[in-house]
Formats: C-alpha cells, structure tokens, sequence
C-alpha cells in the first residue's frame, strides 16, 4: 500500500459511521484512509444478527452484518486502505494537520499525518459500578454488549436464568436473544417510569415472548460469592431512590445491564476539544466540525447515541464530505461565525450546538425530546425571528427526531433555541 | 489489689456488657460468652485490650451472627504428599510473597502456600498502595519502625523488581486553622518515628503546589518521602522472584493443621503441614496468613491473639483525573490522628489513576467484600479535597479487610510455644509501606531457627533482580518496532483503554507465578482495568486464555472456584461441536 506523506482525510473507527465517512469524503476527491483497531470493519454491527436496520436508508430490513456489508463492499471497490488491528496511542495536532501515532503487528510504531481527521469511534457501554450496583462481584454481571457478543460471535452462553436492568435496546434485544437459547430472563427491569428502548422492540423482543417488564424497579444489590446467585430488586420513587419494603429476592445466575452508552472521545478530548455534557460528544457546528479545533470531526454514535443506524450514516456521510471540503479547500480558513443551537423546553438535546451562519444551506438538526409528549409543536427561533416550525404526532425521549432548516440568508445574530409544546401522554 | 480479668470484668459491667468471662491465657486476656452485637463484641474487644497484657483473644460469641461460609477450595489432590521444605510461608499476601523471596537468599528449600487461585487477592491485592512515611503510627510501636524502615528500602526493592515506585509525597491538610499549633508536635512526632525531610507548608504555597486542591485547607504538613506502588504488582514481582530463586508456590493450597511433637517442657515443635493437597514436612514455619493468622496460630495451638476484621472501600477514578493531582492528600479530624486509621482521601496510583478512600468500617467477617451506597457516599464526600473531580470520573470501586489485633499493632516474632513456628500477624496499615521490613525480620528469624537444626548456607545464586515481562508502551519506538516485528502478538492490541497487547497477556499466562483467572491477568496486565471494565477485551482474553491454559472456554474462571464465564455453549454451535467430536 502506497502511503501519502499526508492524507487529506484520516478516520478513526470502521463502524458504519467511519465507512459512511471514508466513503463520502473519498468521492469528494480527498486522498482517504481508515484506522481500525478491530480484525474486521463493521464495529458493532458485526455483532447485531437481528434485523431492523437499513429501513430509512435502504428501505429494507437488514441484519447488523448485511447492512455493514453494503458500505464495506464499497469501501473494497473503491480500494480506501483500512488500516485493521490498528491501535490509536496518540493524537497530536501537527503543523496545520493533525498526527496519528499508531502500532500495529505488520508496521511496529509508526505516524500518519492528515489535513482532517473524522472521529467515528463509537460507544462504550455504562458498567455495575457506573450505576452504582452494589453487593458482591461475582462473576455473571455482564453488559448486555458483552453477553451478545459471547452469544453471537463466540458461541457461549453466558446464563441459564437472568435478569436484566435497564431497558435500552441492545438490553431489550437480548432479552429476545437469550429467551431463543433457551435462558430463562425473569424480568427486565427499568429504574424510569417509561421504557428507554424504541417502543418496537419493547413489543417484538418483550411482549411477544411474555417477559414481564418493570417499571420504576431497579436492582439494589448482587449476592453470590463465585458465580451470581440472585439479586435484591426493589421498587423506587419519584428521585429514583429504591423504597424501602419493596424488596425482593430473585435467584438467578446472571446479571445483564443496559444501562447506557458513554461516546468513545478520549481522542477528541486529548486533542483538546470539548465535550457536550448533554451528549458526551464533541461540541461541534453543523458540518460535524469542532467549533474548538478546526479540522477535527465527529459522527455516529461517537457524537451523540443514536437509536438507527441510517442516522449514524447519515451523519458519517455528511462529516465525511465536510472533511473532505475542509482538506481540499485554501489553505486559508474559513472564518466562521458561530451562533449557539440551545435546547429550550422539552428538548434533553441538540446536535449541532452551534450553528455556523457564514455558511449558507441546509441545517440537518438532530434532537431528542426529555419527556413524551402528543401533539408536539416544536420551534426553533432566534431572537424575534421564528426559524422553523414542525408538529409531531408524538415524542418519546428513546426516539431521536431530525429537523432541517435553512440558514436565513442575512444570517441571525442570537442564539437559535428550540423549544417544544405539547399534551402529557395519558396512560 | 484485684487481677487483672476481674478489673476488666468491672469495667465490662460499667459500660452494660454483663455476663462476660475473663480469664489470663499466656499472658493474654480471654473474653467468652455472648454479647448483642457485634458493636458491643468490638466495646469489649477494644476495653480489654486497653489493660495490661500481651493481646486479648475475643471469643465472644454475638447472638444470631450466622457464622461465616467456610469456602474451601475446590481442588483435592496429593501433589504435596510426602515432600519436605525447609521453610514454608503460609500465605500469598504481599508479607508472605515478600518473605518467601528472602528466604531465596538462602540455599533452603521454600514453600509459599496460598489457598486462592492467585498471590495477592485479598488484602495485599485491595489497598491503596501507599508507602506510607510512617508518621500515623504511634511512636515505638512495631507500626511505625516497620513502616519507616519498609518505605526506605522500597526505593532498592522497586529497582530490583521492577515495580515502579512513585514517591509522589503527601499532604496532611489542616481543616482549621487552628491547627496550625499542632506543627510542633507534628515536628515531635516525625523525629521520634525517625520520618526524614517534613516540611509545614503555608496555605498559599499548597495551592501554588496542588493546583486544584481544596478552598477548606489551612496548610499542610508535608511528607516528601511518601510514595505510591502497586501493591498487587509488588507481591506478585516478589513471588515471581521468588521463584525465579528457587522457591515453589502452590496455589489453591489450604494449610488445614499442622502436627505437632513436644520439644522442650511446655513446648512443641511443629513436624508436619496438612493440606487439601497432601501432607508434608517443614523444618520452619512463616504465618503470613492475613485475616486468617489467628486461625493458622490457633493449628499450632498458639492462639494468643484474636483479629478483628476492619474494611476498606476506595474508588477508583478514570486515567484522566491523573493530571490533576500529585500527592496523596488527606484532611483526618484531629480526634482521627489518634484513631485507628489514617482518614484516607486521595492518593494517586503509579498507572495515573487517582483513588478515593479508604473508608474503615468494623464488620463481622473476615472476606466479606460487598459495597453499599453508605460507602460510596462517604467517599463522596472526599472527592472534594480535590475542586476538579466529579462523581462521573468514577470507573470502579473495591472493598478490602484489615486483620488488625485488639492492641491494634503488628505481631511479628517466633512463637513462644512453638520452636519453629513465626508469626507475620495483625498486618493491617501500614503493612504494605512495611513489607520489605517485615519480611527481612521475618526470614531471618526463620534462619535463626533453622541453623538450630542445621547448617544453613547462603544461596550463592541469588538474583534480587526480577526478569520482568516486557513492556512494549515503556519502550522505544524503535525498541517497539523492533519487538513487534520479532513477535507480532505484542503489536495487537487488545485492551483498548489500557492499550494492553496480546503479547503481554500471553506473558502474564506463562510467567514465573502464572495467571490461571481473568483476574490474575487483570492484575498483572492491567487489562480489562480501564474505563470499559473488560466490556471489549473479555472475549480476546477468554480466547488467549483457552489456548494457552489448554483449557475449553466453559471451565475458565474469573477468579477460581466456582467463578465460571459460560454454562455452555449456544444451540448453534453446539451440535457443530457434537459433531466435531463425534468424528474425531
Ligand atoms: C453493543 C451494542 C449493540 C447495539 N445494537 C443495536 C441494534 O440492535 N440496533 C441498532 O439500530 N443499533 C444498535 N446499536 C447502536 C449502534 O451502535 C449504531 O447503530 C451504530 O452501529 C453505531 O455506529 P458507529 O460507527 O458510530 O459506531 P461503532 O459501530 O461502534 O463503530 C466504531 C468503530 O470504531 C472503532 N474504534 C473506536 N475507537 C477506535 C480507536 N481509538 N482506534 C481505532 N478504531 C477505533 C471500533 O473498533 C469500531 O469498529 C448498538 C450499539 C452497541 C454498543
Ligand atoms: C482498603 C485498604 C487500604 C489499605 N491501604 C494501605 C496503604 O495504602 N498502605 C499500606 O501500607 N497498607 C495499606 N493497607 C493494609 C495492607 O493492605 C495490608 O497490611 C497488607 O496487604 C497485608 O498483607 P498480608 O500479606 O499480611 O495479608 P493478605 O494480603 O490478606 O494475605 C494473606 C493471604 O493468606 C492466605 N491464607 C489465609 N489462610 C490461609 C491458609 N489456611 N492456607 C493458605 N493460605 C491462606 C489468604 O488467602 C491471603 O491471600 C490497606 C488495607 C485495606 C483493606
């Protein structure tokens, strides 16, 4: 493989954002590489037999492994080098560019230098002690990543009878995964009043297979010396605070959380960017670039955990090409003017957090709402000046919701804030 | 003038603990009967010890207490049937890893028995590494000389076994500022303990010194001599030097009794061990047993002492907090200067983590390593010694026991009863900052006893130098490069927050003292330590361990015993493997 002394675009992460990336900002013209430190690309869709993904962007129901398929075989067409086994130590910020110190078991140690480098590193997931389970620590506590992961790829069982707490997806999935190999799960249990799993999976991978799911309940405590042998759940109050006297003992061998996904950003934050503590992604406008280091990218579930992954594509795509401009562009930079993108009312987020007007076109807005709510009038408006106006039929906060708007050709001058209306949920 | 047990009746009946009895055993307080609970057990516990006498053995019973499960290891065999060792160290903490090695300088077959499935998982493997300088302790007692003589040869003992030793210094903080007429007496202390090089530092200089530290602080005294280690690390380079110089170690080895022949009047003389894996015989003994010591001296019908079981919770925040702070700094409440352990606040690791605690909590029993939301929350409150940590920065938590003694002090001598029987017991803190100390004293009071019996010679081929496994992040580039392109493993990078290779995890299968558990690897690589906790790299090291132990997935464990991964294997890819076998 011929190496450039510097590539125009260098992405770290081969999932479907990376490829999405690598891809978009290849056609752009820029000379494009990806770092990867697993044997394959894919990331976690490697993992994820289920079907469900590709419905926005194919119109199909693909598998995790079918989908990630597409975008890799265009990768092998297009012959953008992925650098496997690939370990990032460190990132420095090199002359205009940036610096790659890697280690591989083909090269030893070496250095890739690049104009614009795209962060599409994914997430991790929350773990016990993130959460604060206490008790024992036995062995049986996994993260619902980690057990599908022994069950797809490696073929072990990691349990006969478990519990799960926390009702995000992959926790929902794996409830669905374990009850078709012959597990037992007792129940899923959910610390929210409200599931924070996409609805369809609660009813596919849940109600289809009569697994009682707990709301307002968590698991307070893990017993069992050398291998789980139950845990205490109880129910919890408005603060989330367990109440006492509605504890209950379940046996069971095993212990799955779902519990939240952390963005990777170490390399970001080591760069010195920040992060949005709203997302755990970096603070970014909407061409996905840092408003703090210019030059430096974010998308996919690294910027902000998204529940399809044709947005986590999406989003790689359009960082890609934006890398791809800002690599081929004058070497003079652009100056930019920044107006903040706040959430208001009803909003937990929004992505980008800011917005930069000097540049004309279309916003694509990405926000979820923090409670559910019918009937949903969301605006957006700077100032005086209503920016846009949609309504939905309903918002839940596990659905991530996408706006776009124009930028006013005179620009604005206050921050835009989106707030959003609407009626409580009934029961 | 009344005895002595009848005084500590009289006093045990004034605070309402009634119907103890006391009686003088070797010049030892003996307390039996039965109390409430286990505060009034630690009442009586700590009333007696406060009269004259050599120890106190609390055998007090505490009503409705359900004993403690006795977890015997699982393994039953006759691998040690019939052998002899010269010297056999009971106990695979960092004391008795520590002293085994000692013992290497001597040209004696040594024996190190640990009933775990690894060196160093209880105490030795849940503390704060600190190399403490030896100020907490009270002076003359065996405290604060082992804990001074202990920090000083760390500095050899680093270099030897090639465990980095930060001496990253600590700060007592002053909560008030009336403190600051205590320095005197800090002054006092630090030259009666024999701690070099105690500075007081003005309220305005510590910011200048620890950017981020508290607003509340009104000074510090300061220790330059303190320093930090990782103390799982430290006692597995001792055993592995150890071994490296002649010594055997046996894991999953449970000293169950001993046997004994009278020597002298009123002596006994110590023949044989017995073990879940065959009984042999010894010429010395070494009790290095932790929590256990009194149990091992009661085999050898020396139980002049009973422990008391204090534990320990720290949390451990992400790599990176590590800039924000260099010393270790503690804020104790005067009264706590006197009290039973140091007040515990932040202390940075040599990996670049930083860790909160410990917190120090009496409870009923020995390995009980559980964590409750009391214990976070008190450590919460530490977090802001330091104005820039967060709660979120958490990664992890532990729990850890101290085997502390009713007069709250190390027991290190032979035994007075039996001739070649020596007791490392009572460890508890300082006892990591102690160890190099303890463990000299300890094997030459194993020599002296055995040149009774024999000739002993030195061992001519004694290397204090470890070969240690290679760390490819400590070299190079080019030394990397170089490395990797001899063996490819150590350039795949498995742990990805540690960036751990597969090359060292591999090492870490085969070293010296070998990693049998997920944990044992954990503890010698660091993998699986990070902000993931093993979330990524489990199933890789799963896979290296199956292939390097010759073991199938379903029988790994994560620390031995019962602690299996898998109960088998998928509806998938069991038939192919039914299949496999059946062919074959
Ligand atoms: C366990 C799990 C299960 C999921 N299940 C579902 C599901 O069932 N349905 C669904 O719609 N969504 C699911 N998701 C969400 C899913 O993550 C997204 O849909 C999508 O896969 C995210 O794509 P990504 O490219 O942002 O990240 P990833 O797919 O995670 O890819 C990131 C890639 O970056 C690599 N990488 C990270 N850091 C570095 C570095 N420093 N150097 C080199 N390479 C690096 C990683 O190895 C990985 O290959 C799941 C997520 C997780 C974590
Ligand atoms: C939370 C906490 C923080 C601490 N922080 C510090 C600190 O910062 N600095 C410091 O100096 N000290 C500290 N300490 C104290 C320090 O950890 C101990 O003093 C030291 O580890 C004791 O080592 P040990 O070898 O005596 O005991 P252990 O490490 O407990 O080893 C004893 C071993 O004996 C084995 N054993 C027991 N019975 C048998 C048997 N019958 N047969 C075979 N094997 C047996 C056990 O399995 C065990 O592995 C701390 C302690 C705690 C709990």
């Amino acid at each position: 493989m011929m190496n450039p002394k510097e590539w125009d675009v260098l992405v770290v992460g081969a999932g479907p954002a990376g490829l999405a990336a690598a891809l978009a900002a290849h056609n752009k013209g820029a000379s494009t590489a990806i770092i990867e430190r697993e044997d394959r690309p894919g990331g976690i869709l490697k993992q994820c037999i289920h079907d469900g993904f590709g419905l926005v962007r194919f119109g199909e129901k693909l598998t995790g492994p079918e989908y990630a398929f597409r975008d890799i075989r265009r990768i092998e067409e297009k012959k953008i080098p992925v650098f496997t086994e690939t370990y990032l130590e460190k990132s420095e910020i090199l002359g205009g560019g940036f610096g790659l110190h890697l280690v591989n078991n083909r090269a030893g140690v070496f250095t890739l230098r690049s104009k614009a480098l795209v962060f599409a590193t994914g997430c991790r997931e929350r773990t016990a002690r993130q959460v604060f389970i206490h008790g024992t620590r036995p062995s049986g506590i996994w993260t619902a990543g980690l057990a599908q992961y022994f069950i797809n790829i490696q073929g072990y069982m990691p349990c006969r009878r478990c519990v799960i707490l926390g009702s995000g997806d992959i926790g929902l999935i794996m409830a669905r995964r374990l009850t078709l190999e012959g597990a037992e799960v007792e129940g899923v249990y959910e610390v929210l009043p409200e599931p924070s799993g996409l609805t369809r999976n609660v009813v596919q991978c849940l109600e289809d297979y009569a697994i009682p799911l707990h709301l307002s309940s968590t698991v307070t405590r893990v017993h069992g010396e050398d291998r789980v042998e139950g845990v205490t759940v109880s129910a919890v109050d408005a603060q989330r605070r367990p109440v006492p006297g509605t504890e209950r003992y379940v046996e069971c061998d095993c212990l799955i959380l779902s519990v939240g996904l952390i963005p990777e950003n170490e390399g970001p934050e080591a760069l010195g960017t920040p992060l949005d503590r709203l997302t755990g992604g970096p603070i970014i406008d909407q061409r996905y670039m840092s408003t703090a280091l210019a030059g430096l990218f974010s998308c996919g579930n690294a910027l902000h955990v998204s529940d399809l992954v044709d947005y986590v594509s999406e989003t790689g795509h359009s960082a890609g090409e934006a890398a791809a401009v800002y690599a081929l562009g004058k070497s003079t930079k652009p100056s930019r003017k920044l107006v903040p993108l706040r959430p208001g009312n009803n909003v937990r987020y929004t992505v980008p957090q800011y917005v930069d007007v000097s540049l004309p076109g279309t916003v694509t807005l990405f926000f979820r709402s923090s409670r559910t709510l019918e009937h949903a009038r969301a605006t957006l408006s700077s100032g005086e000046t209503t920016v846009l106006k949609k309504t939905f039929p309903v918002l839940r906060p596990p659905e991530m919701e996408r706006l776009e708007f124009q930028v006013p050709e005179n620009g604005l001058e206050d921050a835009l804030v989106l707030h959003i209306t609407g009626r409580e949920e009934k029961g | 003038m009344k005895s002595v047990p009848d005084r500590v009746v009289k006093t045990l009946e004034k605070k309402g603990l009634t119907g103890i009895a006391v009686t003088l055993e070797e010049e030892s307080l003996c307390l039996k009967g039965m109390v409430k609970n286990h505060d009034d057990w630690l009442k009586a516990g700590y009333t007696a010890a406060a009269f004259p006498c050599r120890e106190v053995i609390n055998d007090l019973a505490i009503q409705g207490l359900e004993p403690e499960k006795d977890r015997l290891p699982a393994l039953s065999d006759s691998l040690l049937e019939g052998r002899h060792f010269d010297a056999v160290v009971i106990g695979g903490g960092v004391i008795g890893c520590a002293a085994a090695r000692e013992l290497t300088r001597w040209d004696i077959s040594v024996a190190l028995l640990e009933k775990d499935g690894d060196v160093s998982c209880h105490a030795s493997g849940r503390n704060d590494g600190m190399v403490h300088p030896g100020f907490a302790a009270h002076p003359g007692t065996k405290k604060a000389t082992y804990n001074v003589r202990g920090n000083k040869l760390y500095t050899r003992v680093s270099e030897d076994l090639g465990v980095p030793l930060v001496r990253c210094g600590s700060m007592l903080l002053l909560k008030n500022p009336l403190y600051i007429l205590l320095i005197p007496y800090f002054f006092l202390r630090a030259r009666q303990n024999g701690v070099e090089g105690c500075r007081f530092i003005e309220r305005r200089k510590v910011f200048q010194l620890e950017k981020q530290v508290t607003r509340k602080q009104w000074g510090a005294f300061s220790f330059p001599t303190a320093g930090v280690m990782s103390p799982y690390r430290t006692a597995i380079a001792y055993a592995e030097n150890a071994v490296q110089n002649g010594a055997e170690v046996f894991l999953d080895t449970r000293v169950r009794g001993f046997r004994l022949e009278p020597s002298k009047p009123g002596k006994t003389r110590l023949t044989a061990v017995e073990t879940n894996r065959g009984t042999f015989t010894a010429s010395v003994v070494i009790n290095a047993a932790g929590i256990w010591a009194d149990r091992i001296a009661q085999y050898a019908g020396d139980r002049f002492f009973s422990l008391h079981y204090r534990k320990g919770v720290d949390c451990i925040l992400d790599k990176k907090t590590g800039a924000l702070q260099q010393r270790a700094t503690g804020m104790p409440e005067l009264f706590q200067l006197r009290a039973k352990t140091k007040g515990g606040g932040i202390v940075p690791t040599t990996e670049g983590n930083l860790l909160i605690g410990p917190t120090a909590e009496e409870i009923p029993y020995r390995e009980e390593y559980s964590t409750s939301q009391t214990d976070i929350d008190a450590l919460m409150s530490r977090l802001n010694l330091n104005r820039a940590l967060k709660k979120e920065d958490i990664i992890t938590y532990f729990a850890g026991v101290r085997a502390c003694t009713w007069k709250e002090d190390f027991i290190i001598e032979p035994s007075r009863k039996v001739d070649n029987l020596i007791h490392a017991a009572g460890i508890q803190s300082p006892g990591f900052a102690s160890a190099p100390a303890i463990a000299e004293d300890v094997a030459a009071f194993a020599v002296e006893a055995l040149k009774l019996q024999r000739t002993v010679m030195e061992n001519r081929c004694f290397n204090p130098r470890r070969e240690a496994p290679v760390n490819p992040r400590n070299l190079s580039p080019q030394e990397r490069t170089k490395l990797i392109q001899s063996d490819p493993a150590y350039g795949r990078v498995i742990c990805r927050c540690e960036g751990v290779s597969e090359g060292e995890v591999r090492d870490a299968l085969r070293s010296s003292v070998p990693a049998m558990t997920l944990d044992g690897i954990k503890r010698r690589t660091r993998a699986g330590m990070g902000r993931c906790h093993g979330g990524f790299c489990t199933p890789r090291i799963l896979e290296i361990m199956s292939a390097e132990l010759k073991e199938p997935m379903e029988r790994l464990t994560k620390r031995g015993a019962g602690s299996l991964f898998f109960t088998g294997l998928t509806k998938e890819t069991e038939p192919k493997k039914a299949v496999k076998g059946g062919e074959a």
